[in-house]
């Protein structure tokens, strides 16, 4: 798994479909749907918007993904960086950085590599 | 020797800077320079996490929420190694604790001041700092008059400091270092 991080509208999508062979890939949107997906090339965009409807309907992301995870090894994850702020006002606001925050640190120690990306420019991390 | 550690909310800052000064204080009396105040259950939530985190590594914690350098009357003498958590709670305790909101200035000086008292007496002083900057909001005056004194204050550290470290996703970047 490698795991793509930076701010919103950085380009990591284009930056991954550019620097890593990922042609015929297929691309899911913030959302998985567990049941059919499995292939060889999956790259997840807007890993966050999953993380945040799944604590939206309750359910508990860290194990969505990690069962995801158990299907598709291989799996490239792009993700928003959204602690860089005031912390919110609204409770489920700070949960949602919170939690998003530290599947974030899981998900880079298991990564076999992290880049970060701003302006369209990745930086490798790990 | 002072060192800046950096980043956003969950980033795993707090983590990273415990595991660095444990690092670096061998032979040094350890203290923690808490400066968050509790006002309720998701503060103490977040207080028992931290001192989780600490548990076992021989820190003595002092609550200092404001007037930072106070904190030196708690100490004994020798050899100090104190990691301060976190200044952007520091900073708005000392922007807002008053009947009157205190101007970015002021803020910066008073704070400042106290840091470098502080880093006189102190072997190793390292200072968690928090990236609140980045989420493009254009809030009310006084909360940008907050960013701008907590700006401030992490330029004028980072001026300062040997090493500053931002943590990403848990990895720790070195910006700067006058280290070997």
């Amino acid at each position: 798994m490698k795991l793509v991080i930076g701010g919103y509208a950085q380009g990591k999508l284009d930056y991954v479909k550019e620097n890593y062979d990922m042609q015929d890939s297929v691309i899911l949107d913030g959302k998985i749907e567990m049941t059919h997906v499995s292939c060889k090339k999956m790259i997840v965009n807007h890993l966050h918007s999953w993380v945040r409807s799944s604590l939206e309907q309750g359910k508990c992301p860290e194990e969505e993904i990690e069962e995801f995870l158990g299907q598709n090894p291989d799996c490239i994850l792009i993700s928003d960086e959204v602690g860089n702020g005031i912390v919110p006002m609204e409770p489920f606001e700070r949960e949602y950085r919170e939690r998003l925050g530290r599947i974030l640190i899981r998900l880079a120690k298991r990564a076999e590599s992290v880049e970060r990306v701003i302006c369209g420019i990745g930086q490798r991390i790990k | 020797m002072m060192t800046l550690i950096i980043g956003g909310s969950g980033s795993g800052k707090s983590e990273y800077a415990e595991s660095y000064i444990a690092s670096h204080s061998m032979g040094k009396d350890k203290y923690y320079l808490a400066t968050m105040q509790v006002f309720d259950k998701e503060g103490r939530r977040k207080i028992e996490r931290h001192r989780r985190l600490r548990q076992g590594k021989g820190f003595l914690t002092i609550e200092q929420p404001v007037s930072i350098a106070e904190a030196l009357t708690q100490m004994k003498q020798g050899e100090k190694a104190v990691l301060l958590e976190c200044m952007s709670n520091l900073v708005a305790n000392e922007m807002f604790c008053g009947e009157k909101t205190k101007k970015a200035d002021e803020v910066v000086e008073k704070v400042m001041h106290e840091i470098n008292l502080l880093h006189r007496d102190v072997t190793e002083l390292v200072i968690v700092s928090n990236n609140v900057f980045e989420d493009g909001i254009c809030y009310d005056a006084s909360t940008m008059e907050y960013l701008a004194a907590l700006g401030r204050i992490n330029e004028r550290l980072a001026g300062q400091a040997d090493e500053v470290i931002e943590v990403v996703v848990g990895i720790p970047l070195v910006c700067s270092t006058r280290k070997e």
